[in-house]
């Protein structure tokens, strides 16, 4: 082929089209994020312009009641924090331990397939069979009291503690072998390597993870609708096993109210949900940053 | 009462136990290698056999007590003048116990006031026994765990092995929970299927719950259009917004944005998985809902509802995105540089490579996460309750009302019934269709997703 046929009409036409081409793709791989982003930002505008203006102390403090005015989210946030603290408290010991069996014990055997399957699966089973679940076991077998955040942060733990799994796995399993070798070198046990060495090193990842899980189940509603925490509930909890909402549940039952003075209460207890995802996340992202050690 | 002292005692006396059985290790210790465990491991040795023979007896005490107590309190003179009638029994019992837990409280019934005394009386009698029982058998643990402090004895051994043993059960707990799972869904789902038969229930067209007329109860169970439903708005609609959004996203993350944008664009994009459903929902209900149903009389649609398939799927869609466009940026980074430098090395421009080399190759992978996106969707509550409606009706229009899998679980558990009428149970029915389904999707994507990265490798 000469030279000369680069040049001809036809061929710098048909560059011109594919170059043309490639730009339109590009527009449509741009357009896509922004289109989605123009979404994130249409929704946090609309709370922002609709809760702002309830954010006050009188909200802050107050609990659930039927007038709009005085209604206030700090009872659901009380129920969130203790229904938390159940989950954190099962889920992270739980989680972690398995974590460390897996990767650095388990024997490889069919028995730990099934484990490593199934852990697999509960983080992808949809929530509300969580809820299923609790309400089956929790509260028709072992009777324990309906509406309260001990059950919930029960049924909340199972759901988190396969996240916490596999987050907690990945970490360790970053930990480098010649770490290991080292402290097998001077004579550490195995068990010893694991608690001493490895673990704290993966112990950023792992915290991250966990992080993530409990961000999740902050705001999850679909299980706890099952277990019945979707009650009007006046007061803050003061124990474990009082009747308690939680904020997405706050949210969930003020969204049905008939008065309109409560798209403001709704909004604004979304405002406050989301601070609370964002710090934890940023905190997530402040750990991972500052901790997490490349190999 | 008496028993939560005791646990607080039995945990002091393993503290002090750790304590002794340090210092006395370490009076043992005659330089190196003259003993086989460190100090700390006899420690926890002792603690160990003080705790955990007082704890299991501990719950093996606090599983037996009502028992006793109960008896006990039934052997009273009191306990004469109770009625007979088994659920009033029952009732004035339950008071007495709760009369007798809560001195503040007032007494309804004067039987139940009788019997507060004897049920205190026992349960103190049968408090100090159990609580004496837990502490001697704490003593004897730890007195045994005492004696075995020598140098020779392998305290590191005997405490891994405990700690392996927790390793275990922690790790056992995930089987537990698959397991509880399937069994209370086999279950429930069993008590609904006796009065429901399960072909009607998978096969059937009519759904109204609600309704006692019809000859046959199994001919108001017909959940077609709840399937239907799920799938319109879960795996088609919302598809159609994430699937495009997500892989041109990700398209254009991998392949276009300079590192700096990307670094920015990814996590952004990532907090629209962070936000909690039930704020889609609200959004759905609040702000899309009422755009759609007046885009819907615009072009002539007659009585348009509020909640609509259109409204929820749009922004289950939109929830979804993310989740796709990871998983899409996994599969596209695992087709080798080698394949997409040598199609540009040929001449084709980046989108050209993108279309006819890249996309074919990560196909299996997209089509893997496009399956756990669908999985996602179809088990996604709180959008469908708070937008999507409570019709069930099998219907292609998306401007229609449609009801789902997981609103009618909701709606069947949130109303005040009793728990074994079918109307309840049929929950159970419906979350093990779900179950199931979701499994397969997931089992076969994770399948599809090894099998792709090993070609590859």
């Amino acid at each position: 082929m000469s030279k000369s046929d680069w040049n001809s009409p036809e061929a710098v036409k048909r560059l011109a089209k594919r170059h043309a081409a490639e730009r339109r793709f590009k527009a449509i791989g741009l357009g896509a994020i922004v289109l989605s982003l123009a979404f994130l930002a249409l929704l946090l505008f609309i709370m922002l312009r609709n809760g702002l203006g309830g954010l006050d102390w009188t909200f802050l403090s107050g609990s659930d009641s039927t007038d709009a005015s005085v209604a206030g989210v700090w009872g659901a946030a009380k129920g969130s924090l203790l229904t938390m603290l159940v989950t954190l408290l099962i889920s992270f010991p739980m989680g972690v331990l398995a974590a460390i069996y897996l990767e650095e014990f388990a024997p490889r055997k069919r028995w730990i397939e099934w484990v490593e399957v199934s852990i697999n699966n509960l983080a992808a089973v949809p929530s509300i069979i969580f809820g299923l679940l609790g309400l089956a076991v929790f509260i028709n077998t072992l009777n324990m009291p309906r509406s309260s955040p001990l059950v919930g942060g029960l049924t909340l733990a199972l759901m988190t503690m396969p996240v916490i799994v596999i987050s907690g796995r990945n970490a360790i399993k970053a930990v480098p072998p010649s770490i290991r070798e080292a402290a097998y070198g001077i004579g550490a046990s195995k068990v010893q390597t694991t608690f001493h060495h490895v673990l704290p090193l993966a112990l950023p990842g792992i915290l991250t993870g966990t992080i993530i899980g409990m961000a999740r189940a902050l705001g999850e509603t679909a299980p706890l609708l099952m277990i019945g925490m979707r009650a009007f509930i006046a007061t803050p909890p003061d124990s474990l096993t009082a009747p308690s909402s939680v904020l997405p549940m706050q949210i969930f039952l003020w969204s049905d109210e008939i008065d309109k003075a409560f798209v403001q209460n709704t909004s604004a207890a979304i405002i406050v949900l989301l601070v609370f995802l964002l710090a934890m996340n940023g905190i997530a992202i402040y750990l991972r940053n500052k901790f997490e050690v490349r190999w | 009462m008496i028993l939560t002292g005791v646990l607080l005692a039995v945990l002091g006396l393993g503290l002090v136990g750790w304590f002794a059985a340090r210092a006395r290790a370490r009076l043992l210790y005659k330089g190196r290698g003259s003993m086989h465990s460190m100090p700390t491991y006899h420690g926890w040795h002792m603690a160990l056999w003080i705790l955990v023979p007082a704890l299991l007896a501990w719950g093996v005490w606090q599983a037996i007590m009502p028992g006793l107590v109960n008896g006990a309190v039934f052997a009273d003179p009191a306990a004469a003048t109770l009625p007979t009638d088994p659920m009033t029994l029952g009732a004035v019992m339950s008071e007495a116990y709760n009369l007798a837990a809560d001195p503040s409280a007032a007494a309804f019934n004067p039987e139940a006031q009788a019997m507060v005394e004897p049920i205190r009386a026992a349960q103190t009698r049968f408090g100090l026994i159990g609580a004496a029982l837990v502490l001697v058998v704490a003593i004897a643990g730890g007195g045994y765990g005492f004696t075995r402090i020598r140098p020779d004895f392998r305290a590191r051994t005997q405490v891994e092995r405990a700690v392996l043993a927790v390793l275990l059960i922690a790790s056992l707990m995930a089987i537990l929970t698959t397991f509880g799972i399937v069994a209370s869904l086999l279950f429930e789902a069993g008590l609904f299927f006796k009065d429901v038969s399960p072909i009607a229930f998978l096969t059937g067209t009519h759904w109204s719950p609600a309704s006692t007329s019809g000859t046959d109860i199994s001919d108001n169970f017909g959940a077609v259009p709840l399937f239907w439903g799920t799938i319109y708005i879960g795996a088609i609609i919302a598809m159609i917004v994430a699937i495009p959004l997500g892989l041109m996203s990700a398209i254009y993350l991998t392949q276009y944005a300079a590192p700096a944008a990307r670094k920015w664009l990814k996590p952004m994009l990532e907090i629209l998985a962070g936000i909690p459903t039930v704020v889609y929902g609200y959004f759905a209900a609040l702000t899309v809902a009422p755009l759609i149903r007046d885009f819907a009389a615009g072009i002539g649609m007659e009585n348009p509802s509020t909640e609509s398939a259109l409204a929820a799927g749009l922004v289950m869609g939109v929830m979804i995105i993310p989740f796709v466009s990871s998983m899409a940026d996994d599969a596209l980074a695992a087709v080798p540089r080698a394949m997409s430098d040598g199609s540009l090395a040929l001449g084709s421009t980046r989108s050209e490579t993108i279309k006819k080399v890249l996309l074919p190759a990560a196909l299996p992978g997209i089509v893997a996460g496009v399956m756990l996106a669908i999985s996602r969707a179809i088990g996604e509550t709180m959008i469908v309750v708070m937008a999507a409606g409570a019709a069930a009706r099998l219907s292609a229009n998306p401007f229609d009302t449609m009801t789902t899998v997981t609103y009618q679980i909701v709606q069947m558990l949130t109303g005040d019934q009793e728990f074994n009428s079918p109307k309840t149970l049929s929950a159970f029915a419906l979350g093990l269709v779900l179950f199931v389904v979701t499994l397969i999707l997931n089992i076969v994507a994770l399948r599809v997703v090894k099998r792709f990265r090993e070609a590859y490798e």
